[in-house]
């Protein structure tokens, strides 16, 4: 059965704590680049909460934080430069999928994706003794040259398919959980499937505060945003 | 049964052990694939439940094990403290676990006292060090031993408790630079209940906080992270408004509808301008009734002289008033920064007087107290020692240094993650103090500035290779009890705390033997479980014991007319016209009071705020800055009367004028190489003032000045100052 995965998040109640990040970092053996690297901007976490000052009424300024990992866009530009197809659509999925082993490291993908949110290995990131017990056995550790982003944790993705499939039953709503969404505190951040028209994510879908980044370019994430709101008044 | 294949796996394995005959690896590799532990199943994972110790909030967690590693860990959806969320802190933990400077072995002090150099050596021989200095100081003066942790709960600090009674010394102290002294008192002195409320975040119309930083610090962030979530979104017509008074836009401050900047220290007065509003306009029935508040001083309190003080505008503080007035209910609440000034206990006397003219206390979206003693009655006379304490501890800390330096110590035991000879000030000399005790034994995993002063340190194991229980803060009205478990085998030759104080009582003999009867501390915490009517292999698998229904009382606040907070201004170090700003130092979102900093996931996690990474800053509001020719990125040295260090510069657009901050938690200069050297200890710029009612520490007490200054480098960004993108063009 083919499903069509969808993130919603909640800007409204996103906190932008950061809990997303250290659990997306633990879930998919994304590697620590340090001080410099960073500097460089080569941080290689898959999601990021950025940080947007804004000044609105009253001359105040606000802090307004975008969680972003991957937008698995619909027609996702970086797509169509790969030229080894090392980064394709999932059908099954509909997620933007990567081939680590095909990757050669053109950087085309990242260089087209609007939300910078692809990251590339640089170097060999080593794992100093016995941090490298941790790494989760479910996926691959990425190599020199490789590109590498938020694969909405396909692994998770596949075990709960697999675990319906045995168990002879369709999926739960709820039941796939990305790492991220599923440590979030306030709850900001929903998966699911939009083929479930009962699915929560189908149901936030049709919410009026609905929007997606730079919806111009007409990419059609699979990643959207529900709008912060503003009390009235004081 | 014996099929084919597995006789070929032992046939096999026992070829190898013929070839390699004495060679210590093969037992580990070969034998327990053919004999595999209980549930192994290659390429299955199992889950743990257990107790998360990256923060005092004691969230429940489960840990993912794969193949016996821990993989993963996520908030257990059972505990009802952080129901299946968690934070980054305590995603973090597996690093602890695995971290390659975490200590396997003991270590005897190698060169001179504090040094920090040690060598290995083996277990018997540094209980038996440990053990000669205990017996002869029991022998000699027992009262000359001292225990200095961190404020431990559960059945480990009864231990430690029972073994401190039984030795002879009265000197057991706990230290938390976080502590709630100033909360309890005034919590006893507004409702008539000293002890930590529950805020009913998730049934609130209407909060007001008060510097309450609740979503990255404070008693329970996860909890109150969750909870925020569903004040917000949860009730189909209902999203609960949030305003925050405070100095700093904060990471919390972001999520309010409203944030209106304060000056530091002045929360309380807020308080009371909009408790003004509330009487004069009888905004509600509570507020009406309290006609002898007015005539008590509160008329004096006008909005108008409340924006004096405090920066905020007399429109604003109406507005808020009125608002809060009539969205009930509505919970009032403050945080580190209103309650760790010289005036915390006004200040949060004031904002409990906001509750009780709001008339919410003890009802649903209000604020409540549990009564802990009573849920935990059937633990008998010891239960007030499993219960969690929230004091810092700061004036028996003050003591203690004091008795160091005279040397009336002979002995000190000392743990937990509070680490005193980075968070104290420095004016309390407490390396200096604390080498004069001839004897210092630290239990730690770590390395950090206080335990490196030691003659022994004993490893013990993280929070994920323990037994243990935890009674946590905030959540459950403080009836939940969790239960932590060994969730891999320990891969470290390590022993816990209470099991070396058990070891060691036995070989004392005497009382100290008969208060520690057990074999180990697990054997204990059965006993302590079992005729309960608990299952306790059920109750690991849950993660703990989590009553359904609340079954003790809860604590009745105080009835009667309110009384008026006497107001109380903030007192600040420091000559203004040498020091021409106000410090407001907050625990980082990431490091917390520093614990974290060894953890390279957290140090490499982006500050909410400033974006930044691996090392900290300094924020100043865009007016001070250009008053001060500063601009974002410059170096500075931030120098108080007690100190000075250097760090770079961030423009905040939304910080109090006249105010640098500071995040605590870098500035190492020990606690291994992801934490250390990475900018200056603001620790170390702080005042040993106290809050002038609890003689709680008071953070916020002091001036500074910057003065540019050339630093090398730049501080790392995930945002540019300028904007990557503009707001505008995401949308």
């Amino acid at each position: 059965m083919k499903r069509r995965w969808a993130m919603v998040i909640d800007m409204d109640l996103c906190t932008g704590c950061g809990a997303c990040v250290v659990a997306c970092v633990a879930e998919n053996n994304t590697p620590t680049v340090g001080e410099s690297e960073a500097g460089k901007g080569r941080l290689m976490q898959w999601i990021r909460v950025v940080r947007y000052f804004r000044k609105e009424e009253h001359d105040e300024t606000r802090a307004i934080f975008v969680a972003t990992p991957c937008m698995h866009c619909e027609k996702a530009p970086c797509e169509i430069v790969c030229p080894v197809y090392a980064t394709y659509h999932d059908e099954d999925d509909h997620v933007n999928a990567m081939v680590y082993n095909r990757c050669i490291g053109t950087r085309y993908c990242g260089n087209n994706c609007p939300y910078s949110v692809r990251v590339f290995n640089w170097w060999d990131y080593k794992r100093e003794k016995p941090l490298d017990e941790q790494l989760n056995p479910d996926l691959t550790v990425r190599s020199r040259g490789v590109m590498e982003k938020c694969s909405y944790c396909i692994q998770r993705i596949r075990r709960g398919k697999e675990t319906a499939l045995m168990e002879g039953r369709p999926i739960r709503d709820g039941e796939v959980l990305p790492a991220c969404a599923q440590t979030c505190p306030p709850g900001a951040i929903r998966f699911g499937d939009l083929n479930d028209p009962e699915s929560a994510v189908t149901r936030m879908m049709k919410d009026p505060r609905r929007f997606r980044l730079m919806e111009h370019l007409g990419t059609e994430p699979s990643t959207v945003y529900l709008k912060k709101m503003r009390a009235q008044g004081r | 049964m014996l099929n084919r294949r597995g006789f070929l796996k032992i046939g096999g394995a026992t070829a190898f052990a013929a070839l390699f005959g004495g060679c210590e690896r093969l037992p580990k590799t070969l034998v327990p694939f053919v004999v595999p532990p209980e549930n192994y199943v290659l390429g299955e994972s199992l889950w743990y439940a257990s107790v998360c110790r990256q923060c005092p909030a004691g969230c429940g967690i489960v840990v993912r094990n794969s193949e016996g590693r821990a993989k993963k860990i996520e908030g257990n959806p059972l505990h009802p403290v952080n129901r299946g969320k968690l934070c980054a802190r305590g995603q973090a933990g597996l690093q602890a676990l695995y971290h390659p400077e975490r200590l396997g072995t003991p270590l005897k002090l190698d060169g001179p006292r504090g040094s920090g150099k040690f060598r290995e050596i083996p277990w018997e021989e540094a209980l038996r060090f440990l053990m000669t200095g205990l017996s002869s100081v029991r022998a000699e003066a027992p009262t000359a031993l001292l225990m200095l942790t961190d404020p431990m709960r559960g059945h480990r600090n009864l231990v430690s408790a029972r073994f401190m009674k039984a030795f002879g010394s009265p000197h057991r102290v706990a230290w938390d630079p976080f502590g709630q002294d100033a909360h309890l008192s005034a919590n006893e002195a507004v409702y008539g209940v000293r002890d930590l409320p529950e805020h009913d975040l998730a049934g609130t119309r209407y909060l007001l906080s008060f510097s309450g930083d609740f979503l990255e610090a404070g008693v329970s962030p996860v909890h109150f992270g969750h909870a925020y979530g569903r004040m917000r979104a949860a009730r189909p017509t209902v999203r609960g408004k949030f305003v925050h008074f405070g100095p700093r836009l904060s990471m919390t401050a972001a999520s309010a509808d409203a944030f209106l900047p304060v000056a530091p220290g002045t929360e309380g007065f807020v308080a009371l301008g909009i408790a003004h509003v509330m009487v004069r306009e009888k905004l509600t029935p509570a507020a009406a009734a309290a006609g002898g508040l007015w005539n008590a001083g509160l008329k004096e309190f006008t909005p108008a002289a409340a924006g004096e003080t405090t920066g905020v505008s007399a429109a604003d503080i109406e507005a808020v008033a009125r608002e809060f007035g009539s969205n009930q209910p509505g919970v009032a609440m403050a945080g580190d920064a209103a309650a760790s000034c010289t005036n915390g206990f006004f200040n949060l006397s004031a904002v409990g007087l906001l509750n009780l003219l709001a008339g919410n206390v003890g009802k649903p979206g209000g604020i409540s107290f549990p009564n802990r003693l009573a849920a935990f009655a059937s633990f008998g006379a010891e239960a007030k020692l499993l219960l969690p304490a929230a004091e810092s501890g700061y004036p028996a800390v003050r003591e203690a240094v004091e008795r160091m330096g005279q040397g009336a110590f002979r002995m000190a035991l000392l743990s937990g993650a509070t680490n005193p000879a980075f968070t104290l000030p420095p004016s309390f000399k407490f390396e200096e103090a604390l080498l004069k005790v001839p004897m210092i034994v630290s239990f730690a995993s770590f390395l950090d500035e206080t335990t490196s002063l030691s003659d022994l340190v004993l490893p013990t194991p993280t929070y994920l290779e323990e037994w243990g229980d935890d009674i946590p803060p905030a959540g459950h009205g403080g009836e939940a009890i969790t239960l932590g478990q060994p969730v891999v085998t320990p891969f470290r030759d390590t022993r816990s705390m209470p099991d070396v104080l058990i070891a060691a009582a036995k070989e004392l003999g005497g009382p100290a033997a008969a208060a520690l009867p057990w074999g180990s501390f697990r054997e204990y915490l059965e006993k302590a479980y079992a005729g309960r009517g608990i299952d306790l292999v059920e109750a690991h698998r849950n993660g703990g014991i989590f009553p359904e229904k609340a079954s003790a009382q809860r604590s009745t606040p105080k009835a009667g007319s309110p009384a008026l907070p006497k107001a109380a201004e903030a007192a600040f170090a420091g000559d203004p016209a040498r020091y021409p700003l106000l410090l407001h130092v907050y625990p980082s979102v990431a490091l917390s009071d520093g614990r974290g900093a060894n953890l390279p996931w957290l140090q490499e996690l982006p500050d909410p705020i400033a974006t930044a990474v691996w090392r900290n800053w300094v924020e100043v509001g865009p007016k001070t800055a250009a008053a001060l020719a500063l601009s974002d990125g410059d170096g500075v040295t931030v120098s108080s009367p007690f100190g000075s260090l250097q760090a770079f510069v961030f423009v905040h657009p939304a910080i109090a004028e006249g105010v640098a901050a500071m995040p605590l938690g870098q500035g190492h200069s020990r606690y291994g190489k992801y934490a250390a050297d990475r900018g200056g200890n603001p620790y170390a710029l702080l005042p040993a003032s106290v809050e002038s009612s609890t003689k709680a520490p008071a953070r916020h007490a002091t001036r500074v000045s910057l003065v540019k200054t050339r630093m090398k480098g730049a501080l790392v960004r995930t945002v540019h100052p300028e904007g990557q993108w503009l707001y505008e063009n995401i949308l």
